[in-house]
This record gives structure tokens, C-alpha cells and sequence, in this order.
């Protein structure tokens, strides 16, 4: 075929083409792409390591600490509400955190958290070892989850366990045919896999909306394995930490896998309006 | 939808400027602002914005001054917001200089949203990505209160707000606005006070406000006498409160 320009160039067969044997060679691996190949999934290695340790987890989390209660914060205004919330009622132990790597993620040590810090660590309640919370503010890309999944469910005993996620979307994802103006966000929207009974907080998440990252893999993977798990999925119109967004969540702590792990509500208000001031970012785009 | 969005110029099958209604979306990213249209007065309120440590507080301003009679709170885009009032002030003064009267509230808002509109049909330009109250007084007496927003719509209102929270408290406006409630001055600003009150965290020290009285120029608050007001209001309600429990009882 002749291009714009007059010059004849051979227009690309979808049939296959004459010379196949030198493309191969070409496309065949070098050891140089082996080796970088084997670099790259070590470096996206998902790493539980053993509380303020560098060593791993031989086995994994559930099953180093077997838990009847789970909750998953997942995102900075969830992390938020649980540091301020739950964490405050009680006296939590660190048991694990998750080193990993993506393009998105920038963990560091887990000695002086904030929640605009990426990071993701593991407590467990120490006057009842058999719940569970992970905070996670660390972007877990797809290639990662079920290695995540892995390393803190594992082979664990799956019986009397139930796990809570909460995380945050933004409300461009929602799709509804209501009119968007009229959407009073941030609201709480629920998902829940078949073997949870409970009464829920808010109402389900209608079609065609779906859920996406980490959240989504946990719910499947409790889908699959049948443990009774319920994701609470906050849309906002504010992505960064913000206070309105936080207390969104607020509904959840009527529901039972945390009545009876909060207990000084307004303590809790004061500690998350400290914790708003001092990781506020100075922005005077807005005002 | 994304393959309509991108151009301001360009309308999407069903009829949306989308980049108007993502203008509108930046408003609600600026804090609250109120303004209530009482029988002889003006009042704007204001959320205000907590300043870093090292700024000089008075530097970040809601509520700004158009000409002696006129003002106008907006919610949005700060540097939008100075380049509209920048432009509305030189006009009040042009308007003034040429037929030597005082602008009146509406023709400065109809300036305002005009320049507004322009800016959502030329290539190349964004909207601006606020939204504004205006208020204040004509020659003949009548207090106006007057909103725009990013597509270039103006439309006179009893009581508005705009900004985060803006659909909260225009539900409480719709709720308490009435006769009585902007029966003397003194009512109304209250009202303004308590509708800010239902979204601003922290209370009475994140409040500006600001009155226009009928011949009078504009009187901004000093935070003392915002406290004084926000102290009546919480004692007004502690009262009704211990009526409605003596009723129960």
C-alpha cells in the first residue's frame, strides 16, 4: 500500500506472516527477559512479616491466629474511622503488617503510622485474640491480591469466622438512573456474600454498580470458601481524608461485629477531629 | 459520556455541557456559604476555612466588597473567584463613572453570570468553577439576594446557599425561613448563624459574616460578636428544649 507521502510499505497480514521464522527468534525469551521477569515478581512480592520483624510469616496469618471476627479498613477514610472509633475502645496488639511493591504503593515502617502513609498492618484485640483488623492504606494492584489472600487466609480454619470490610469509592463510579444532584453523599452502600445473615446497616449495592480491588477479592474469596462476610462501601465526593466521609461510616457500628467493640463514642469524635488537623493538607485551590 | 466531556464546546447526545456540570462539581468542594434576604437587611455567612499557621488569615477572604452597597460571598475556585470579583468591581466603577449612578444588585449580577456564560461557549477556555451569592441594596430600598453559578444562570432567592453541604442547608432554610424568622434584623442573622451552624464543624470560631443595612455600608462581624449571637442561639435552644421536657412531663 502507498502512504500519503508516495513511499510503498508493506501492510501488515493478519494471516500470518511470510517470514515467521525470524520473527520468532525475535520473540523468542532471552535469558536476560527470564531474569528480569523472575526480578520483577520478587520485587511484587507480597511480604507478611512477623510484628516490627523483618521475618515472614511461615504460615499465614489466620492461621498463625485464628479469628472468629475480622475487619478490613481498606483506604484512608476507612483506616480513619477504625483507628479513631474502634481502636480506641480497646487495647490492640500488632501481630503482622504486609510489605508490598506496585507502582502505587510506598511503604515504609510501621513504627509512626498516619493514615496518609501507605501501609498495611495486622491487630488483633488483646483481651479477645480471636478478632481481627487490618488496616490498609496501601493500593494492593491485581496481580498482588490473591497472593495477599494467600498470605493472610491461607488454609485457615474456616468455620465460625466473619469478616467486615470498609472502604470508600468515589461517587463517579456509582451508577444509578436517579439524577446525581439529587444523591446526598457520602452514603453507605452494602455488599454481602450468601452465608451472611445479619440484618445490615445500609441498604445493597444495586446493579450495574460493581466493587473493584482488594475489597472485591476478599468478597470473592469469602464467596468462594463460604464464610460469611459483608463489604460497607462508602461514596464520596471527597477522596482524601476528610471528616464528613468518616463518619459515613458511622451506621456500621450498630451492626453486631462491632457493637461490642466500641464503646466511647465521643472520645472517638474528638480523637478523629485531631487526627483530620493534624494530616489536613493546606490546599487554597478551594475555598 | 467521556467522549463528550472534553471540550467545552461540545454537547453530548442528550443535551449536557458536561464540563458545565463538572464546573458545578468544583463549587461543592468550596465551604459553605449562606445568604438570607431579610426585610431591611442583608446577610451573608460564610464558612471559614481553617488557615495554615504562617498565612495571614485576613488574606483569605469568602466574603469580598463589590462597591458600597453590593457584596458578594462565593464557593469554589479561589483564584476564579478573584478574577470574577476583579472584573465586577472595575465594572461597578465603569457603571458609576458613565451614567453616575450606583450599580443596582441585579445589573452587576447579570454582568457577573454574562461573563460567566461567555466562558461556556469560547474554545480553548474552561468555565469559572464558582458559584456566587450577591447581595445588597438598590436606590430604592429593596434588599436583593441574588446566586449564580458556573453556567452563567443568575436567579433572585429569599435565602440560598452554595458549597459543600449547600443542599443540607437550604433544606433547613426551606424549613425555618419565615416571616417571623426575618421579622427585625437581628432574626435574620440569627438564621444565618443557625443554618451555617448545622454543617460547620466546630462552631461559632469557623463563621464570617457579614450585613448590608439599608443605607448603611457593608459591616463585617468581628468574631466577639459572632460568639455573642452563637451563645443566644444555644441558649434558645436549651429553653425550647426545657419547654419541650416540661411539656412531656
Amino acid at each position: 500500500m502507498a502512504t500519503f507521502f508516495g513511499e510503498v510499505v508493506r501492510a501488515p497480514c493478519r494471516a500470518g506472516t511470510e517470514d515467521e521464522e525470524e520473527d520468532e527468534e525475535g520473540r523468542r525469551e532471552t535469558p536476560e527477559d527470564r531474569e528480569v521477569r523472575r526480578q520483577l515478581a520478587r520485587k511484587r512480592e507480597v511480604r507478611l512479616l512477623r510484628r516490627q520483624t523483618k521475618t515472614s510469616l511461615e504460615v499465614s496469618l489466620l492461621e498463625k491466629y485464628p479469628c472468629s471476627k475480622f475487619i478490613i479498613a481498606i483506604g484512608n477514610n476507612a483506616v480513619a474511622f477504625v483507628s479513631s472509633f474502634v481502636m480506641n475502645s480497646g487495647v490492640w496488639e500488632e501481630v503482622g503488617c504486609a510489605k508490598l511493591w506496585n507502582e502505587w504503593c510506598r511503604t515504609t515502617d510501621t513504627i509512626h503510622l498516619s493514615p496518609t502513609e501507605a501501609f498495611c498492618v495486622f491487630y488483633h484485640l488483646k483481651s479477645n485474640p480471636s478478632v481481627l483488623l487490618c488496616q490498609c492504606s496501601c493500593y494492593v494492584a491485581e496481580d498482588q491480591q490473591f497472593q495477599w489472600l494467600e498470605k493472610v487466609f491461607g488454609s485457615c480454619s474456616r468455620k465460625n469466622m466473619q469478616v467486615t470490610v470498609l472502604t470508600c469509592r468515589h461517587v463517579t463510579d456509582y451508577k444509578t438512573a436517579e439524577s446525581t444532584s439529587s444523591l446526598h453523599t457520602p452514603f453507605l452502600k452494602a455488599l454481602k456474600t450468601q452465608n451472611f445473615r445479619e440484618p445490615l446497616c445500609c441498604s445493597l449495592l444495586e446493579q450495574p454498580n460493581i466493587v473493584h480491588d482488594l475489597p472485591a477479592a476478599v468478597l470473592s474469596y469469602c464467596q468462594v470458601w463460604k464464610i460469611p462476610a459483608v463489604l460497607y462501601l462508602c461514596y464520596t465526593d471527597v477522596m482524601k481524608l476528610d471528616l464528613i466521609t468518616v463518619e459515613a461510616f458511622k451506621p456500621v457500628l450498630s451492626s453486631r461485629s462491632l457493637r461490642g467493640l466500641v464503646k466511647n463514642i465521643p472520645q472517638s469524635t474528638e480523637i478523629l477531629k485531631k487526627l483530620m488537623t493534624t494530616n489536613e493538607i493546606q490546599s487554597n485551590i478551594y475555598t | 459520556m467521556s467522549r463528550y466531556d472534553r471540550a467545552i464546546t461540545v454537547f453530548s447526545p442528550d443535551g449536557h455541557l458536561f464540563q458545565v456540570e463538572y464546573a458545578q462539581e468544583a463549587v461543592k468542594k468550596g465551604s459553605t456559604a449562606v445568604g438570607i434576604r431579610g426585610t431591611n437587611i442583608v446577610v451573608l455567612g460564610v464558612e471559614k476555612k481553617s488557615v495554615a499557621k504562617l498565612q495571614d488569615e485576613r488574606t483569605v477572604r469568602k466574603i469580598c466588597a463589590l462597591d458600597d452597597h453590593v457584596c458578594m460571598a462565593f464557593a469554589g475556585l479561589t483564584a476564579d473567584a478573584r478574577v470574577v470579583i476583579n472584573r465586577a468591581r472595575v465594572e461597578c466603577q465603569s457603571h458609576k463613572l458613565t451614567v453616575e449612578d450606583p450599580v443596582s444588585v441585579e445589573y452587576i449580577t447579570r454582568f457577573i453570570a454574562t461573563l460567566k456564560q461567555k466562558y461556556t461557549q469560547s474554545n480553548g477556555r474552561r468555565p469559572f468553577g464558582i458559584s456566587a451569592l450577591i447581595v445588597g441594596f438598590d436606590d430604592d430600598g429593596i434588599p436583593r439576594l441574588y446566586q449564580t453559578d458556573p453556567s452563567g444562570t443568575y436567579h433572585a432567592w429569599k435565602a440560598n446557599a452554595i458549597g459543600r453541604s449547600a443542599k443540607t442547608v437550604r433544606e433547613f432554610l426551606e424549613k425555618n425561613y419565615t416571616e417571623d424568622a426575618i421579622a427585625n434584623d437581628n432574626e435574620a442573622i440569627k438564621l444565618a448563624i443557625r443554618a451555617l451552624l448545622e454543617v460547620v464543624q466546630s462552631g461559632g470560631k469557623n463563621i464570617e459574616l457579614a450585613i448590608i443595612r439599608r443605607n448603611q455600608p457593608l459591616k463585617m462581624f468581628s468574631a466577639k460578636e459572632i460568639e455573642l449571637q452563637v451563645n443566644e442561639i444555644e441558649k434558645e435552644k436549651e429553653e425550647a428544649e426545657r419547654k419541650k421536657s416540661k411539656k412531656t412531663v
